[in-house]
């Protein structure tokens, strides 16, 4: 691939630093998947892509544009609009020796499939006693921040990581997305690819060299010494403003990107807030039994000698995600975070 | 497009046995305050095929008409009874009446717009519309015929030879007999013998445009290549002694197949009827 | 700016072609998604094709009388680089504002 690096297709632009020949692209997170899907695809004779809308269109975001013209309508593909067949067939592709590539056109309609992720792709490899791993890269556009209808903005991340046998990922940038699908998609097991569709038409550099920079386990955005954000997907990005915020009142604030969901990064978090000793946890999902409430465990767990406050969560509200006019009132804001932030840096023990 | 399928089936039956008709009322997004628009399709075709994937329910909606669609017996998504009765076009023509009354259309009312029931029928669609007009004039405003018959060729169908084509391949010698099945065996969804029993009922009751007249005016369209387009003239002349007003429109370069995505044809129908 | 090019669509009944009637659209023009495009004749019937999405015309393909394979290209618009896809909006980047402000005397032990 080292040859592609150099290559740029219309509204990407390339820059190559002086000392170094080492260069990054400019693409869009939409680009930076459709790039990666585009290599996998090359790369894995038995990869398919597949859902609704994916193959003659593209995909309703266009992350699999002109897939099914450079690699044919046996690979790349469209389905009925029904989510369990979507994951039922690829159960039988994966059975088959294949590497699907499925996609859930929204979070909400992954809903109709639950019986087939849970009851089949999870549990096949250890139903099977090994005989039958499922290596099933499932895409699910994910989060709010769209102004969409309802099932168009919900964050399914802690349903997912409860079952046992899937793997949870997300990107919060066009380098994260490209580097982590491209990993994701050769994994030999279930894993449930979460990308945040508000960040879809963000641009940002993408090394696809990345040297050294492993796709495995959670991933220091900005360093501080003050305080650890930590977040995943679309919320890395509002944890970064918050955190040039907060350095205009001297907090010096550390965000740490999750990355994977499904297992949790719990040496890294530790390392992270051992040395910040606070942390607040950010999502988009509803408070009560979110993802959150194990990353606030895990903290505690590695950290409660040196912690100075009690890990504190902002979240979304325990409310069914709202309508797009109400999105900005549940998805949390930069003021909620700063809030939060507060809470734990006014902590007074006792 | 805000019109939608309600895929109600008519829920009085006339003369006893249900015809099991397949009704369609779309609803346009701005209604211009005017009374329904019934269409009635051709012989083996079905609304859909000849209102739908045309363009016409989507035209007529984008000008505030509520559609009233129906399929004919045998056709399109409705049943095809047993019975020979069920075909019959003036048994046709009285579910017809019921269905435009469930579907809520009204008699006309002077100065009402709302009031009253447009028609727009197509070639046997265009028969049953004429006869329509001329026994319900209480009711119906306005007419347009497209690819309307003087006779009705279905009327000189050769039964028999169709029968034996079908039993064991016995090739038909009546030109006409055999395009009308060919055009009818192309589409799967229909029931051949169910179109072979309306064959069959039209037979007993053919086309007899002087025997009854529409009295309101009418539009009649036909493209020029359609051998139809030559005797509009004598059904304009039917009208104009019964006293009705007849426009005539002449399609350039179209045929009686596909002059029914027209633009003109949609356009002028509209205008046509927008009164 | 992006292209996307539509080719005829499968009409169903095994059709492989058809014909250009007359085209309702022309380049250059802004079209909305299912406004009518074009009318085409097949052997069973003729139908008008609806837009399968809004943009500018760029390119039709046949002029009247016409044949077109299945699956050939029909027509190409030209649609903007970020169009959010079938639902929902692109969020707009703007500098991020703010209320609260941190206040906190940090003993560096």
């Amino acid at each position: 691939m080292s040859n592609s690096i150099l290559e740029s297709t219309s509204g990407e632009s390339t820059a190559m630093s002086a000392d170094k020949p080492v260069s990054v692209t400019v693409m869009s997170m939409q680009q930076a998947l459709n790039r990666a899907l585009d290599e996998v695809l090359a790369e894995n004779p038995k990869a398919v892509i597949f859902g609704e809308d994916c193959g003659r269109l593209g995909g309703v975001f266009r992350i699999t544009d002109g897939l099914q013209a450079r690699h044919g309508a046996q690979r790349v593909f469209d389905t009925p609009l029904a989510e369990s067949g979507i994951l039922g067939m690829s159960v039988g592709l994966a059975m088959a020796g294949f590497h699907p590539i499925p996609e859930v056109q929204f979070d909400g309609f992954a809903y109709p499939a639950i019986n087939q992720i849970v009851c089949q792709i999870a549990r096949m490899n250890y139903r099977s006693r090994g005989t039958m791993p499922m290596p099933i890269t499932l895409r699910v556009p994910s989060f709010g921040g769209i102004r969409a209808p309802e099932h168009h903005g919900e964050s399914l991340e802690a349903l997912f990581a409860h079952v046992p046998g899937l793997k949870v990922v997300s990107p919060s940038n066009p380098h994260e997305a490209y580097h982590l699908l491209k990993y994701a998609a050769t994994r030999p097991d279930p894993v449930i690819f979460m990308e945040p569709k508000s960040r879809y038409w963000q641009k940002g550099e993408v090394d696809f060299a990345a040297d050294g920079d492993a796709p495995t386990g959670s991933k220091v955005m900005r360093e501080g010494r003050h305080l650890t954000l930590v977040a995943w997907g679309a919320m890395v990005s509002r944890c970064l403003q918050v955190a040039e915020l907060a350095a205009e009142d001297g907090i010096d604030i550390e965000v740490l990107d999750l990355r994977w969901l499904k297992p949790i990064d719990a040496a890294g978090l530790a390392a992270s807030v051992r040395k910040t000793r606070r942390a607040v946890v950010v999502h988009e999902a509803p408070l009560t039994s979110g993802l959150g409430a194990e990353v606030a465990q895990l903290i505690t767990q590695s950290c409660f000698d040196t912690l100075k406050a009690p890990v504190e969560r902002v979240t979304g509200f325990d409310v069914p995600y709202p309508s797009g006019d109400l999105e900005d009132e549940y998805i949390p804001n930069i003021d909620r975070i700063l809030f939060g932030i507060q809470r734990v840096l006014e902590y007074k023990r006792g | 497009m805000s019109g939608r399928h309600t895929g109600e089936q008519h829920s009085h039956t006339v003369e006893g046995t249900d015809p099991r008709l397949y009704v369609g009322v779309h609803d346009p997004a701005d209604d211009a305050g005017l009374r329904p628009v019934l269409l009635l399709h051709g012989f083996s075709s079905s609304a859909k095929l000849n209102w739908e994937d045309t363009g016409w329910i989507m035209a007529l909606t984008q000008a505030g008409r509520r559609v009233i669609t129906v399929d004919l017996p045998g056709h399109g998504r409705s049943g095809s009874p047993e019975d020979r009765d069920s075909y019959s076009p003036s048994r046709i023509r009285a579910d017809l009446l019921q269905i435009a009354f469930d579907a809520g259309a009204r008699p006309l009312r002077d100065g009402d717009p709302a009031s009253g029931l447009d028609v727009i029928g197509y070639s046997l669609g265009a028969r049953l519309a004429w006869e329509f007009g001329a026994t319900q004039h209480e009711l119906v405003h306005r007419l347009v015929l497209g690819g309307p018959n003087v006779a009705d060729p279905l009327a000189d169908f050769d039964l028999v030879a169709a029968q034996r084509y079908l039993a064991d391949g016995t090739p038909i010698a009546d030109a006409s007999t055999a395009g009308l099945l060919k055009m009818a065996q192309l589409l799967p969804s229909n029931n051949i013998f169910a179109l072979l029993s309306l064959v069959e009922a039209i037979k007993d009751e053919p086309f007899d445009a002087a025997e009854a007249v529409p009295p309101m005016p009418m539009l009649l369209v036909a493209g020029e290549q359609d051998e139809r387009a030559a005797s509009m003239p004598e059904l304009a002349k039917l009208g104009a002694r019964a006293g009705s007003m007849v426009e005539q429109l002449i399609l350039p370069g179209r045929n009686h197949t596909n002059a029914v995505t027209s633009r003109a044809f949609k356009q002028g129908a509209i205008s046509f009827l927008a009164v | 700016m992006a292209e996307i090019s539509f080719p005829l669509p499968d009409l169903g009944e095994g059709l492989i072609e058809a014909t250009v009637l007359e085209w309702l659209v022309s380049p250059g023009e802004q079209v909305e998604r299912n406004q009518p495009l074009v009318e085409v004749e097949t052997t069973k019937s003729a139908v008008e094709l609806p837009s399968p999405q809004a943009g500018k015309v760029v390119r039709i393909h046949g002029g009247p009388g016409d044949k077109i394979n299945v699956g050939e290209p029909l027509i190409v618009f030209e649609v903007p680089d970020n169009t959010a896809g079938i639902v929902g909006t692109v969020p707009k980047e703007e500098a991020p504002k703010r209320r609260v402000r941190l206040s906190a005397v940090l003993d560096e032990d």
